[in-house]
């Protein structure tokens, strides 16, 4: 069993180095040297600059200079900003628990929703209450996130029952702690809403066609035979037979988690790093893109690590090798 | 309604989509360029038959626009100026496909008058004429990008499939590479890498390489597991029989078994790509004015008394549904249709 | 019809002969990834003389098909040699090795498999020839026609797709389509075994009939031993890899030798009936 892990963890740490040479590629490609802007900037001496850039090791061969940016990164510090006049890394932060926030949620959200409209959706194949819900969710797959995002934007400036953005409303400071913590919901409630929207039928279609694999099979049939009440067998009985695949799929939410919020933090205004990437991209501050880049990397690449660790324990027929 | 037939619907709605957009200059009454300073946002023109007095016209006209004075900024009609709508008018000129000039555009006002479909933005540019010149760049961009990520990815599923070994284990490892990376995300980052201000047309170019480049794994993918299959096949092996070589094998018979993959692949990336070129010039990292693309056009919105006062500018977004709808049920008719038959 | 294979002073040229011919492969078993060898067959020793009928015959999983693919150059023997023309085919290039298949040719067990359903009769009857560089198209294309009728398919059928013939019709196709290229050595991989009865008789006169015209060596891989005793005049048996004896036919039915072949015979009906049944 310690020979899977391993080999996925080599796998994993592989394929980031893949990626840290590509992002490290994208870094060189960016034209002009960073610091000749910041060279520019009368507030930083260029006795700074020229300490900073032989920090950075750029001014060594390339293997060198990768060598340096790669542990730099590791032990944490991913640059300097120019726009924000400061390192990347706790610029970082926030922002990560931000988009955290906001993805979890929603991610929560939606399986929360997924499940049971999925397991109900195969089990009650052919009826109405199937065909309505695979036309909703095969609708909500054809309208663009975009203009389902601009549409729940328009919702909130129109009626005023939600903020139309941000995180807090102005003044929360003086709140106290749980009334910080409402405001925070409230301006949670949208961005969640639309993002789970959005997840919603992706995942609906697998817990379907899961389920409905399960259900045709001979345990599910003499479980009935047997008379155990439709909710146990459906719930207790079924759904774990089910798991496989959800439980890949459940990783791969989780690796996701980074990066898919990103559209409805910018247009809804979600202070988290899809916002920070555009503005990043804008102002051409290049250690804050790539830093965003590695980063959501490494949560996907971990996070389907985990899928395929969680499946592993969960499933006796792979560990029985 | 069995898969023939959606398909067919489905084609036949696209093909009418594409064929508005390909003419543009026909459909569209304006140039897209063509500001009206003195109408910013405009509400879309409406088109009557009856006449204030309650006469009945057959050719159906509009009204000129006046200043409405209960509603700064607002306009209202003036029952006094009626322009009749006549078709097959002669307007600014433009070039088909860049190719063919004319004048003639379907439908059009007398010169003082205006007919916006869809309203006008804030520098009183005719929306409807935008969107039509504006799907012509987006709709461009998104085809031309799966072309390359799907060409990429019969290339590579393809050689992978194919000849196995080591050339299969390299390929598919840079694919999982590819996979690997946040997809959105990593087409923001190679679009930063470049410079910001560059020709229009060359960002366009570069924007749709960046896109089809990004985007070839999962189709290569896919490929290669009916190349996998197809090559094991009797009527394969009975081709080497007979000292075919392996470009042979694989023109002749591997690869029309992909056909199938290939289209529906197609189907399904070529309304992501289109909404990543949305997105991209929505943020103003992609194309930028005064080129209009779908994402410019909904920019505006991002500014708030765009997004609560002036409804229309919401149009392009939802003409892009019936976009997508085609496209995948495309996509579901022709998977459909795969399944069905045991080739 | 037989060749005069009985006159002992007189050996016919031998068409094909293959020596200590041998095939191994390493495959892993699927969890643990281990290694292990899988024998196909091993020390074949064949010969098959000019213009006459062998059928090798054994059990299931006998290695049998594994052998025809490689007497047709489909697959790599690990060991042995391949007599053909006086060449050892195994030695030869790649490209010394493309006119041979013009020679050797391979029909397979299921013929619904074996043909392109998207290909029209015509296209896989003038493939081979393409892929050949046999003559202009227009010859390509009589030549197919012409072998139609020689199967016993109309020619008018030049069109259609095999999906629109029938098992035996499909069968005869491939059958028109291995004959293209005019081989000396016609290799049936269990050709017989997924027709009716019917077919199976109509197919074996088709193939004696053809035999005469095309001057044609016939190798039949089968199972069915019942089958092979209408036809074959010589017969080798495979147990287990190897081949344990070929004989001329009737030799091996009346006096069996080895203890395979009477386990084989054993398990047929009994021998009169089918020596009743063989012509003179």
């Amino acid at each position: 069993m310690t020979r899977y892990i391993s080999r996925r963890l080599v796998h994993a740490i592989l394929l980031l180095l893949a990626v840290s040479f590509f992002s490290f590629g994208l870094l060189q490609l960016a034209p002009g040297d960073f610091f000749d802007a910041m060279r520019l900037n009368p507030e930083i001496s260029q006795r700074t600059v020229a300490n900073i850039r032989s920090e950075y090791g750029l001014d060594g061969p390339l293997p060198i200079r990768y060598e340096r940016w790669l542990s730099s990164m590791l032990k944490g510090d991913f640059g300097f900003s120019l726009a924000s006049n400061g390192p990347v890394a706790p610029l970082l932060c926030v922002r990560v628990r931000n988009t955290l926030l906001l993805s979890g949620t929603a991610t929560v959200l939606a399986w929360l929703l997924a499940l049971p409209i999925g397991v109900w959706s195969a089990a009650k194949r052919g009826t109405w209450g199937d065909r309505i819900s695979r036309v909703a969710t095969s609708t909500i797959l054809t309208i663009p996130d975009l203009l389902l995002f601009l549409g729940l934007l328009l919702l909130a400036v129109r009626t005023g029952w939600f903020p139309t953005g941000g995180m807090v409303s102005p003044g929360a400071d003086d709140l106290d702690a749980w009334g910080r913590a409402k405001d925070v919901a409230v301006h949670l409630a949208l961005p969640a809403l639309g993002l789970a929207v959005v997840m919603l039928p992706v995942l609906v279609r697998h817990v379907r066609s899961a389920m409905m694999d399960v259900l045709e099979s001979p345990f599910v049939r003499a479980g009935r035979g047997h008379g155990i009440p439709r909710g146990r067998l459906l719930f207790r009985y079924a759904l774990p037979a089910a798991s496989n695949p959800l439980i890949s799929l459940l990783g791969f939410s989780i690796a996701t988690m980074l990066s898919t919020s990103m559209l409805a933090e910018v247009v809804l205004s979600w202070p988290g790093l899809g916002p920070l990437l555009v503005e990043s991209i804008l102002s051409r501050d290049v250690y804050v893109v790539v830093a965003i880049v590695m980063l959501s990397s490494v949560f996907l690449v971990f996070g389907n690590l985990l899928a395929d660790l969680l499946l592993f324990a969960s499933d006796p027929r792979i560990r029985a090798e | 309604m069995n898969s023939t037939r959606k398909l067919w619907c489905a084609v036949i709605l696209l093909a009418g989509f594409h064929a508005l957009i390909l003419f543009a200059g026909f459909f569209a009454p304006y140039a897209p360029a063509a500001q009206d300073r003195d109408l910013p946002f405009a509400p879309p023109t409406s088109i009557h038959f009856r006449d204030a007095q309650g006469r009945f016209h057959f050719r159906p006209f509009v009204y000129g626009l006046k200043d409405d004075p209960a509603n700064p900024g607002g306009y209202e009609a003036d029952p006094d100026k009626m322009y009749a709508l006549s078709s097959f008018v002669r307007g600014a000129p433009y070039k088909v496909a860049g190719l063919v000039g004319s004048h003639l555009h379907l439908f059009g006002v007398a010169a003082d008058g205006r007919v916006f479909l869809m309203g006008t933005d804030g520098y009183g540019r005719d929306q409807f004429s935008r969107f039509l010149y504006g799907g012509q760049i987006s709709l461009l961009a998104g085809l031309l990008a799966a072309a390359l990520s799907v060409s990429l990815g019969v290339l590579v599923g393809a050689l992978a499939g194919f000849y196995g070994g080591w050339i299969d284990d390299l390929l598919m490892r840079g694919s999982e590479i590819f996979l690997a990376l946040p997809w959105l995300y990593l087409l923001f980052a190679v679009r930063a890498a470049l410079p910001l201000h560059v020709a229009e047309w060359q960002v366009f170019l570069l924007l749709i390489a960046v896109i089809g480049m990004i985007g070839w794994a999962r189709p290569a993918r896919l490929i290669r597991g009916v190349v996998l299959s197809a090559k094991e096949r009797k009527f394969v092996v009975a081709a080497r029989g007979f000292g075919a070589s392996d470009a042979h094998l694989l023109f002749t018979h591997v690869l029309p078994q992909t056909y199938g993959v290939v289209l529906t692949q197609l189907a399904l990336l070529i309304p992501q790509y289109v909404l990543a070129e949305v997105t991209l010039s929505f943020l103003g990292l992609g194309v930028g004015e005064p080129m209009a693309s779908w994402g410019t056009l909904l920019a505006a919105l991002q500014q708030y008394y765009v997004l609560a006062s002036y409804w229309w500018m919401f149009l392009p977004a939802l003409l892009l549904i019936p976009l997508f709808l085609g496209y995948y049920a495309t996509a579901d008719a022709l998977q459909e249709r795969l399944k069905a038959v045991p080739l | 019809m037989r060749a005069d294979t009985q006159d002992g002073t007189q050996p016919i040229d031998p068409v094909m002969r293959a020596v200590n011919l041998a095939k191994r492969h390493i495959q892993r078993r699927p969890m643990t990834q281990r290694e292990f060898t899988v024998r196909a067959f091993e020390d074949v020793n064949l010969t098959i003389h000019r213009g006459t009928t062998l059928a090798i015959v054994g059990e299931s999983g006998a290695g049998k098909s594994t052998l025809a693919r490689c007497l047709a150059l489909l697959e790599e023997p690990t060991a042995g040699e391949i007599w053909f023309d006086g060449r050892d085919l195994l030695r030869l290039h790649k490209k010394e090795r493309f006119p041979l298949h013009r020679q050797i040719q391979l029909i397979f067990q299921d013929p619904t498999a074996a043909l392109n359903p998207r290909l029209t009769a015509e296209e896989i009857i003038t493939e081979p020839l393409a892929v050949q560089r046999i003559g202009p198209k227009e010859k390509r294309r009589r030549r197919a026609l012409d072998f139609m009728e020689q199967v016993g398919l109309a020619s008018s059928d030049y069109s259609k797709r095999p999906l629109e013939f029938s098992g035996g019709q499909r069968q005869r196709l491939a059958i028109a389509r291995a004959l293209a290229l005019e081989p000396k050595l016609l290799i049936l991989d269990e050709a017989l075994s997924s027709l009716d009865l019917l077919n199976q008789q109509m197919i074996l006169k088709l193939l004696a009939d053809l035999r005469m015209a095309h001057s044609l060596t016939y190798v039949h891989i089968s199972h069915d031993l019942q089958l092979v005793s209408e036809f074959a005049e010589e017969v080798a048996v495979m147990s287990a890899g190897r081949i344990v004896e070929q004989k001329p036919a009737a030799e091996l039915f009346a006096r069996p030798e080895q203890a395979e072949t009477k386990a084989l015979l054993a398990a047929m009906p009994p021998l009169e009936s089918i020596l009743m049944r063989r012509p003179a």
